[in-house]
């Protein structure tokens, strides 16, 4: 692989690497094209990261926009069968509260036409539950919840789910750099014949493609701009708080103040509360959580799941939903139906098309009906096959969990994770001198992990290593963990010692803004002991 | 037909079935324990009353390491790494398991070491949450055939 510092000439160009446009990349190099695909942060750092990481249906929907649900169930399930390794099952509790506006047989009807749906994502039909046997599932649950239903849906890291595949693109031919910023579209008369891009090193790039594709998300309307095209999208703002651990295996579904729904949903050692929903019209790079948001989701859960307050967040995240344009309904009433634009057809424009809206239980659908529209432009005739061929790690039989961490000498809980995150090449990656130390004890990282993402899995800052990793994502938010870590990815990159501490230093100032605006009183604790721990860096933090 | 006028329609239609149905056919409740064996091979296990009172208190953990200078490990586990490794994917424990097999050191030690904890960890009560966690056999619903308190 280069290092996408050399001019280049491709069949598509792709601009973003959220799940989407990832996704967009495999299905194009799995048609036999060459592709380029350039992110200007990490590989599933902006919207995808920052959504709930559910792969579901939306039951919600049902009521507003059924063909949402019936597609998103359907594409959910091709997700799980591609990404096997990487999903868990995640149960969602659905209290009803004695006031709540949906009553329990408009509830149960709801999940009655979602069950329909269920089998073609392997989840199992609802269970209806009395309050006092809902309590017993989960025994946090407020006495006054009146009844329940079980909802089972999938989580998955989307980050994780993101690199895979890039990973599946680059395996099949196509080029991938992140920390690789799009700054002007390159024309040939009146179609658009390639990208500028500033490269991870800070050198202007040109890349030549006969076609390029808009995947930015939130920000396509940027980059649509560069070509004098338009496309219209309705931003909304979506923040969740992070718990440092499973409050409950089971997710608890509540209503909020004005009707909206959130979720208190636990994926492997986290717990996330999310989401709002507010129109934004922000400086999409700046987001921050405020203090009323963090208010606006603790107010619903704490109306169902009483302790909430007494649990201890660790950070929190914010991102912006790209959906598309519409007057009038309500930000979490906006459709998350999708559109693949042809530019040559909507603003004569040749050699664009982007692809906005949608969800991510949608990306592998959006990234086939857009690899669609590049072939019929392109003249090209190959099937799509994304939908059934494995994710890396998916194919071939993993090891069983007691087998590895044995073979490996780590502990069951290492390996756990490990095959978790790399499924059935978890082996590769342990085949290192240094798989039995831990970078990060408490996601349980192994320092042959770190090596093994600095240098396959483009892992080039620290924050890279928590979106590829979990890298210092849990109690001690990377008190013990990130100047090692730093040490053992600035030695596979051949960091300088000024420029591993200062790497450090940018994840600790960075992920600060994530943690403030939710820090309890132990948070504050271990805040100070972290700071006392870092007193001795030159310059102090 | 599509859109969300034809989504409030055939909504209101299963909505009018929903209703006929129970109105002639009232389907047994069902039970805790149907939701537990449901998702056993998921091992979504709910937690104790008992571990669920105590969980914010058992969360508070810094990762110090002051604990482990009076014990040092709990079967091949390192102490800290108990509440703040452990007691967090819970459904990776039965997995898990046999990292916590061999010595065990005693509820009163562990309570020694919780005396020292600085945010107030109670580590016996981690402990004991986390082995019932992981044990293969205990499967059933929470609070009621068994304990998690420690020493339990």
């Amino acid at each position: 692989m280069t290092d996408g510092t050399a001019p280049s000439s491709h069949d598509a160009i792709v601009i973003g690497g959220g799940v989407t446009g990832a996704g967009v990349a495999r299905d194009l190099a799995l048609r036999g094209l060459s592709v380029l695909l350039l992110e200007k942060g990490d590989w599933g750092g902006g919207t995808s990261g920052a959504s709930t990481w559910m792969v579901h249906g939306g039951p919600r929907y049902l009521e507003f926009d059924w063909d949402t649900t019936v597609l998103s169930t359907e594409d959910a399930g091709n997700i799980v069968r591609i990404a096997r390794h990487m999903v868990h099952r995640c149960v969602v509790l659905v209290p009803v509260m004695p006031e709540d506006g949906l009553g329990i047989e408009r509830l149960e009807t709801a999940m009655e036409v979602y069950d329909r749906y269920q089998p073609r994502k392997e989840s199992r039909p609802h269970i209806r539950l009395t309050g006092e046997e809902a309590r017993r599932v989960e025994p946090g649950l407020a006495p006054g919840v009146v009844a329940a239903v079980t909802l089972d849906e999938w989580g998955v890291d989307p980050h994780r789910l993101a690199w895979a595949n890039v990973l599946d693109a680059v395996r099949s031919g196509a080029q991938a750099f992140n920390h690789c910023r799009v700054e002007s579209l390159l024309r040939d008369g009146s179609a658009i014949a390639g990208v500028r891009y500033r490269a991870a090193d800070g050198q202007r790039v040109e890349a030549r493609a006969r076609i390029v594709v808009n995947a930015a998300g939130p920000w396509a309307p940027q980059v649509a701009a560069m070509a004098g095209a338009e496309v219209r999208l309705r931003p909304a703002k979506g923040i969740h708080i992070v718990y440092d651990r499973r409050l409950s295996n089971f997710a608890i579904s509540a209503e909020a103040v004005d009707g909206r729904d959130v979720i208190l949903v636990p994926h492997g050692g986290v717990t996330f509360l999310g989401t709002t929903d507010d129109d934004h019209y922000g400086d999409l790079d700046a987001l921050e959580v405020t203090p009323d948001e963090v208010d606006y989701l603790l107010q619903a859960a704490e109306r169902v799941f009483p302790s909430i307050r007494a649990h201890r967040p660790v950070r929190a995240t914010a991102g912006v939903r790209a959906t598309l344009f519409d007057w009038r309904p309500r930000a979490d009433r906006l459709s998350r139906r999708f559109e693949v634009i042809d530019h040559e057809r909507e603003d004569r424009v040749p050699g664009l098309v982007t692809v906005a809206g949608g969800k991510l239980s949608l990306y592998r659908l959006m990234a086939e009906r857009t690899a669609d529209a590049v072939c019929a432009r392109l003249r090209h005739r190959a099937r799509c096959v994304t939908g059934s061929r494995p994710l890396p790690g998916a194919s071939g039989v993993a090891p069983p969990v007691r087998e590895l961490a044995a073979e490996h000498g780590i502990s069951t809980l290492a390996a756990t994770r490990i095959l978790a995150r790399h499924g059935s090449e978890a082996p590769e990656v342990l085949d290192d001198p240094r798989r039995g130390r831990l970078a990060c004890r408490c996601e349980v990282v192994t320092e042959a992990e770190l090596v093994h993402a600095a240098r396959h899995e483009q892992v080039r800052t620290l924050a890279d290593a928590f979106r590829r990793l979990g890298l210092a994502a849990g109690p001690c938010a990377g008190t013990s963990c990130v100047e090692r870590a730093a040490e053992v990815i600035g030695h596979e990159l051949g960091w300088s010692p000024s420029q591993v501490r200062e790497a450090a230093r940018d994840y600790v100032t960075g992920s600060w803004r994530g943690r403030a605006p939710v820090l309890d009183r132990w948070g504050w604790a271990q805040e100070e002991l972290a700071y006392g721990a870092r007193r001795g860096w030159p310059g102090g933090l | 037909m599509t859109g969300p006028r034809a989504a409030r329609l055939r909504f209101a239609w299963a909505f009018v079935r929903h209703q006929l149905r129970r109105r002639f056919r009232t389907p047994p409740a069902a039970t805790a324990e149907e939701v537990v064996t449901t998702y056993a091979q998921d091992h979504l296990r709910p937690l104790t009353p008992f571990e669920r009172e105590r969980l914010p208190a058992m969360s508070r953990c810094i990762n110090c390491g002051l604990c482990a200078l009076v014990v040092r490990r709990v079967g091949q586990v390192r102490l800290p790494d108990l509440a703040s490794a452990y007691l967090r994917d819970l459904t990776l424990l039965p997995a898990a398991g046999a990292d916590l097999k061999g010595g065990d050191p005693g509820p009163d030690a562990l309570a020694a070491a919780a005396a020292i904890c600085p945010v107030g960890v109670p580590l016996d009560e981690v402990a004991a949450a986390v082995r019932r966690l992981a044990a293969p056999e205990h499967a059933g619903v929470a609070g009621h055939a068994e304990t998690a308190e420690p020493g339990g």
